[in-house]
C-alpha cells in the first residue's frame, strides 16, 4: 500500500467517525428534548398567571406574567399536605416491608436446602407475571371483611403483596452469588441463623436493596387504581389520587392545574436527582437483567 | 486434649452418597492434610468436622467428646476459608475480634488477643483497614489471624491458598508451617495441590470418591504408594506407568519388549495384567542398547536447572524422564532408559500395589 | 494454667454447648412474606376466578353459574361488543408499543452503548418520564395537546406544520394512537435501560475479535450484538405484553375517563373491568361480571406468556458471557 493511499484512508475514516459522532448526538439530544420538554413546559407555566400561560406558553415567567396564584389556589383549596403525608406513609411502610420480608424470604430460598424450595420460589415469583389488579374484586371484598376500607393499611398490605415477587426474585438471584464461606465463617463464629442474616447478609446486599427500593417505590407512589378503589376518602387520599381529583374539579383554572401537577412532579424529580446514579448503576449492573 | 477422631463417618444427599465411611484418628498437635482431585469429598469431610454439614452416619469426636449435634461455634474449632470470608463492613480489627465480641468476651482480653495474633502475622499496621483495602496475601493473613484469636483446639483450613498467585502461595505456605511450629495446635488442611500436601503435612490423607485411598507421611506416600491412584497423584511430574507381563515367580516382568526385569516386591498370586510404575526422576539415561528400553525423544523441555524429556511409548501416553539441566539430548534422538530395581513399583489389574520386600528401603 | 487469656476462652467455650440449629429459622424467614403474598395477592386472584363462576341474586346471595358469565361476556351482544372492542384496543396498544417503543428503546440503547460524551446525562433525562405518575403524564399531554392552550399548534407552527394540528385526543380516529404514543413517550426508558444493560454485558474482547475479523460498527451490531441480546428483547416483549393490560388503565382513565372517550375509542380491558365492577352512569356495578373480565384478562395474559415460553424463549438461546 502506498503512503498516500493509507493516509487518504485514515482521513476518510476520521471523517466518518466525526460524522457518526455528530449523528449519535443529534438523535440522543433530540430525543432527550422530547422526553423532558413537556415536563419542563408544565413546571415553567405553573409560575405564570393566566395571561402568561395563554399568550406566551413558551416564554420564561417574567414581569407581568410571573405569578404564584396557581400554587396559592392549590395550597388553600386542596389538602395536599395530607395527601403527601399519606403517600409518604404508604410508600415508606410498604417499601420497608417489601425489602425486609422479601430479603428474609430470598435469604431462605438462596441459603437453605429444604423440601419444596424450588416450588416455593416459583410460587413467590408468580406474581411478576400476574398483575395483582386482576384480583381487585376479591381484594375489595377482603378489605371490607377486614374493615380496612379507607385505611392506609389496606394500601400498604396490597402494595407489599404486589412488590414482594420482584423483590424476592432479584434478591434471591443476587444472594445466590454471595460467598458461602462468609456465612459459614459466621456460623463457626457462633452467630445464630437470624444474626447471620441481619449482621452478615444484610450489609452485603445493601446496594441491591437500594435498587429494589427505587424500583418498588415508583409504581407505589404513582398508583391510581388502588387508592381510587380502596382508599378514596379525603383522609386517606394519596398525592396521585388527590391531583387527579383536584384537576377534575378545577379544569378551567389552568394555573391551579399546572401548579398541582408541578407539586406532584417536583418531589419525584428531587428524589431522582438524589438517587439516579444508584438507580442506573443498579439496572446496568445486571440486577434486573432477568 | 485436641485429638480428632472420625468413626465410620458417612454423608449422603438423598440417594447420592458422598462420603462412604471414613475412619481417621488425628493426634494432638498433628498437621494432617486431606488431598484429592476435585469432587473427592475432602471439603465436605472438613465441613462435617466443622459442623457446617450434617452427618448422615458415624461419629465425629473432638477432644474425646462426640460433637455430631453440637453447633460449629462450640466445637472448639476455627476455620480459614478459601475466599477468606472477611466481613467487608468491618475493619481488620473488627474482623479478628468479631467471634470473641459475639461470645461476650471481656474487652481487654479481646484486645490483647487480637494484638497478639496481629503480632504473629505482621498485621499491626493494618488493623484499621477494611478488607477491600488489603492485598490478597494480607486478606489471607487476616483470615488466619481471625482463627488464631479464637484460640481453637483445632484449626481447619479449606483450600486457603488457592486464590493466591504462585509466588504468594509459596510464601504463605512457609508462614503456615511456622505458625504450626509456634502454636503446636492440631491442624486439618484441605487442598487439591499435592505439593502443598507434601510440604505441609505430618500425615497426608489421600481421598477419592468419598473414600480414603491411603494415609501416611509424605515420604511413605511417595515411596510406598498402596495403589496406582496414590502413586499417580503424589509426585510431580506424575509417575510413569507401563503395561507389563509377568514371568517366572511373578516378580519378574517384561515391558515393551525389554529384557526380564526383577522387581523387589513380595510375590503374590494375582490374575490379569500388571502395570509397572517408575517416577520420572528415577529413570536413568544411558546409551542406546545399554538400558532396559530404547526410546525416541519427542520433546525436550529445558527449565534451566532440570530438563524434562518426553517419550512416546505407545499405550501409556506420555512417558517423562527428569534429566539434568545440562543434559544435551535433543528431540528426535534415541536414548536408552534404565530402570533401577529399587525405584520400580508394581500394580495388579485392580491397581493395588505389590508390597515392597523391604518397607524401609527409600529410593534415593 | 499460666495463661489467663486462654483460661477465660476455655470457660466461655465450656459454658454451654448449643445444638446445631434445626429448621425453624427457615420457617421464620419465609412465613411473613408467604403469608402477606398469599392473602393479598394469590387468594384474591383465585377468589376472582371463583367469583366469575357465580351469579349474584337480588338478595345478595350467589348461585353457581358455571361458565355462563363467560358465555355472556363473549356472545351476549351487549357485552360482546364492549369486550371485543376493548380486547382489540389492547392489541392495538400492544402493537404500537412493539413497533414504536421497543425499536426506539433499542436505537437509544445502541447509541448509548457507544459511550458518547454526556451519555449518562442523556440516559438520566430520557428516564425522567418513566418515573412520573401516569396520571400526571396523562394530564401533561392533555394540556399540551389541548386546542384551548394551543401549545402544540404554536410548536408545529415554528416548523411550518401548523396545518397538521388536530385535537388528536378528541378524535375517534386518532385517540387510541395518541394515547399509545403518550405511553410510549413515558415508558421507552425501560426497554432502553434493559437493552443497554444487556449490551454492556457483552465482553469487549468479543467486539475486538469481531473488529479483527474485519466487521465494521454496523455489522458488529447486527451480526454480533443483536443475536446476543435477543433474550433481553424477548423479555422486553413479554413485559410490554403484560404491562399493556395494567398500565393502560391509569393513562386512559385519567385522560379519557372510565368510558374510554371519545365514544369508547380508547376503551380497554382495564377500563371495562373498572366500569363493570363499580358501575357507571346507567349501569349498576356487578362483581361477578367484573371477576369474569378480570379472569379473562388473566387467561389472555397466561396464553401470551405460554406462547412466549413455548415458542420464543425455547428458541432464544441464552449465551454464557
Amino acid at each position: 500500500m502506498t503512503e498516500t493511499a493509507s493516509s487518504h484512508r485514515a482521513r476518510a475514516s476520521r471523517l466518518r467517525g466525526l460524522s457518526t459522532r455528530a449523528g449519535v448526538h443529534m438523535v440522543l439530544a433530540g430525543y432527550t428534548l422530547i422526553a423532558i420538554f413537556p415536563v419542563f413546559l408544565v413546571i415553567l407555566n405553573s409560575f405564570k398567571n393566566r395571561r402568561g400561560i395563554f399568550t406566551d406558553p413558551l416564554g420564561l415567567p417574567g414581569e407581568g406574567t410571573f405569578s404564584l396564584e396557581g400554587y396559592a389556589t392549590v395550597l388553600t383549596q386542596g389538602d395536599f399536605a395530607t395527601y403527601f403525608s399519606n403517600s409518604l406513609i404508604v410508600t415508606v411502610t410498604a417499601l420497608f416491608l417489601i425489602l425486609w420480608l422479601g430479603a428474609m424470604a430470598a435469604h431462605a430460598l438462596a441459603e437453605y436446602r429444604f423440601r419444596f424450595n424450588t416450588l416455593l420460589g416459583i410460587y413467590l415469583i408468580l406474581g411478576i407475571m400476574v398483575p395483582i389488579r386482576l384480583g381487585t374484586v376479591a381484594i375489595l371484598e377482603l378489605m371490607v371483611d377486614l374493615n380496612l376500607v379507607n385505611t392506609l393499611l389496606a394500601l400498604i398490605l396490597v402494595y407489599t403483596a404486589q412488590g414482594l415477587p420482584v423483590a424476592v426474585f432479584i434478591l434471591t438471584e443476587f444472594m445466590r452469588t454471595l460467598s458461602r464461606d462468609i456465612k459459614d465463617c459466621a456460623r463457626v463464629d457462633g452467630l445464630s441463623e437470624y444474626r447471620i442474616f441481619f449482621e452478615v447478609v444484610v450489609p452485603l446486599i445493601r446496594p441491591v436493596l437500594a435498587t429494589v427500593a427505587v424500583f418498588s417505590m415508583i409504581p407505589i407512589w404513582n398508583d391510581l387504581w388502588f387508592p381510587l378503589i380502596l382508599a378514596s376518602g379525603d383522609a386517606t387520599k394519596t398525592v396521585t389520587l388527590g391531583v387527579q381529583q383536584f384537576i377534575g374539579q378545577y379544569t378551567v383554572n389552568w394555573s391551579a392545574v399546572l401548579a398541582s401537577l408541578s407539586i406532584a412532579i417536583l418531589p419525584v424529580l428531587g428524589l431522582y436527582a438524589l438517587f439516579s446514579r444508584q438507580l442506573i448503576a443498579g439496572i446496568t449492573s445486571g440486577a434486573v437483567k432477568g | 486434649m485436641s485429638e480428632l477422631t472420625l468413626q465410620d463417618v458417612r454423608k449422603s444427599y438423598g440417594e447420592a452418597k458422598v462420603i462412604h465411611g471414613v475412619d481417621l484418628a488425628v493426634k494432638d498437635g498433628e498437621f494432617v492434610v486431606f488431598v484429592g482431585p476435585s469432587g473427592c469429598g475432602k471439603s465436605t469431610l472438613l465441613r462435617m468436622i466443622a459442623g457446617l454439614e450434617s452427618i448422615t452416619g458415624g461419629d465425629v469426636v473432638i477432644g474425646g467428646e462426640q460433637v455430631n449435634d453440637i453447633a460449629p461455634a462450640d466445637r472448639g474449632i476455627a476455620m480459614v476459608f478459601q475466599s477468606y470470608a472477611l466481613y467487608p463492613h468491618k475493619d481488620v480489627y473488627g474482623n479478628m475480634a468479631f467471634a470473641l465480641r459475639h461470645a461476650g468476651e471481656d474487652k481487654a482480653v479481646i484486645d490483647e488477643r487480637v494484638r497478639k495474633a496481629a503480632d504473629i502475622l505482621g498485621l499491626q499496621d493494618l488493623l484499621k483497614r477494611r478488607p477491600k483495602e488489603l492485598s490478597g496475601g494480607q486478606r489471607q493473613r487476616v483470615a488466619i489471624g481471625r482463627a488464631i484469636v479464637r484460640d481453637p483446639e483445632i484449626f481447619l483450613f479449606d483450600e486457603p491458598l488457592s486464590n493466591l498467585d504462585a509466588a504468594l502461595r509459596v510464601q504463605m505456605r512457609v508462614e503456615i508451617l511456622r505458625l504450626h511450629q509456634r502454636l503446636k495446635t492440631t491442624m486439618v488442611y484441605v487442598t487439591h495441590d499435592q505439593v502443598e500436601a507434601m510440604t505441609l503435612a505430618d500425615r497426608i490423607v489421600v481421598l477419592r470418591d468419598g473414600r480414603i485411598e491411603q494415609v501416611g507421611t509424605p515420604l511413605e506416600l511417595y515411596h510406598h504408594p498402596e495403589n496406582r491412584f496414590v502413586a499417580g497423584f503424589i509426585g510431580s511430574p506424575k509417575m510413569n506407568f507401563l503395561s507389563a507381563e509377568r514371568s517366572g515367580d511373578g516378580t519378574t516382568v517384561t515391558t515393551h519388549g525389554s529384557a526380564p526385569i526383577e522387581v523387589p516386591v513380595q510375590p503374590r498370586d494375582t490374575e490379569g495384567a500388571v502395570t509397572l510404575g517408575i517416577r520420572p526422576e528415577h529413570v536413568g539415561l544411558v546409551a542406546p542398547g545399554a538400558g532396559d528400553l530404547d526410546a525416541r525423544i519427542l520433546v525436550a523441555e529445558r527449565l534451566g536447572g532440570e530438563t524434562f524429556l518426553h517419550f512416546d511409548l505407545g499405550d501409556e501416553g506420555d512417558f517423562v524422564v527428569k534429566a539434568d539441566g545440562a543434559a544435551t539430548h535433543e528431540s528426535g534422538e534415541t536414548v536408552g532408559l534404565s530402570f533401577p530395581p529399587q525405584a520400580l513399583h508394581l500394580f495388579d489389574a485392580q491397581g493395588a500395589a505389590f508390597a515392597p520386600r523391604d518397607r524401609n528401603a527409600l529410593i534415593g | 494454667m499460666s495463661d489467663p487469656v486462654t483460661d477465660t476462652a476455655k470457660d466461655v467455650r465450656t459454658r454451654r454447648k448449643r445444638r446445631r440449629s434445626g429448621g425453624l429459622h427457615i420457617v421464620v424467614f419465609l412465613a411473613p412474606a408467604v403469608l402477606i403474598y398469599s392473602v393479598f395477592s394469590i387468594y384474591p386472584l383465585v377468589e376472582s376466578l371463583r367469583l366469575s363462576l357465580f351469579d349474584g341474586l337480588e338478595d345478595g346471595t350467589a348461585v353457581w353459574a358455571g361458565l355462563e358469565n363467560y358465555a355472556t361476556l363473549l356472545f351476549d351482544p351487549n357485552w360482546a361488543t364492549q369486550f371485543w372492542r376493548a380486547f382489540w384496543n389492547n392489541l392495538v396498544l400492544f402493537f404500537i408499543h412493539m413497533v414504536v417503543q421497543n425499536p426506539l428503546g433499542l436505537l437509544l440503547a445502541a447509541l448509548l452503548s457507544l459511550a458518547p460524551r454526556f451519555g449518562s446525562a442523556y440516559r438520566t433525562l430520557i428516564f425522567v418520564p418513566t418515573l412520573l405518575s401516569v396520571v400526571i403524564v396523562g394530564f401533561i399531554w392533555e394540556l399540551i395537546l389541548s386546542p384551548l392552550w394551543g401549545v402544540s399548534e404554536t410548536l408545529l407552527g415554528t416548523i411550518g406544520l401548523a396545518w397538521l394540528y388536530q385535537p388528536w385526543l378528541g378524535l375517534e380516529s386518532s385517540a387510541l394512537t395518541t394515547v399509545s404514543l403518550i405511553s410510549v413517550w413515558q415508558y421507552v426508558g425501560i426497554p432502553m435501560m434493559l437493552i443497554y444493560a444487556a449490551l454492556l454485558s457483552i465482553p469487549d474482547e468479543l467486539i475486538d475479535a469481531a473488529r479483527v475479523d474485519g466487521l465494521n460498527g454496523w455489522s458488529i451490531f447486527w451480526k454480533v450484538k443483536l443475536p446476543l441480546i435477543l433474550p433481553t428483547l424477548g423479555i422486553v416483549a413479554i413485559l410490554t405484553y403484560i404491562g399493556n393490560f395494567t398500565v393502560s388503565f391509569d393513562l386512559i382513565y385519567s385522560i379519557q375517563g372510565a368510558l374510554g372517550a371519545p365514544n369508547f375509542a380508547t376503551d380497554v380491558m382495564g377500563t371495562l373491568l373498572f366500569r363493570t365492577f363499580f358501575g357507571q352512569q346507567l349501569q349498576v356495578g356487578d362483581i361477578h361480571m367484573g371477576a369474569t373480565i378480570a379472569s379473562m384478562m388473566f387467561f389472555i395474559i397466561l396464553v401470551g406468556v405460554s406462547i412466549y415460553l413455548a415458542l420464543v424463549q425455547r428458541r432464544l438461546q441464552r449465551y454464557e458471557m
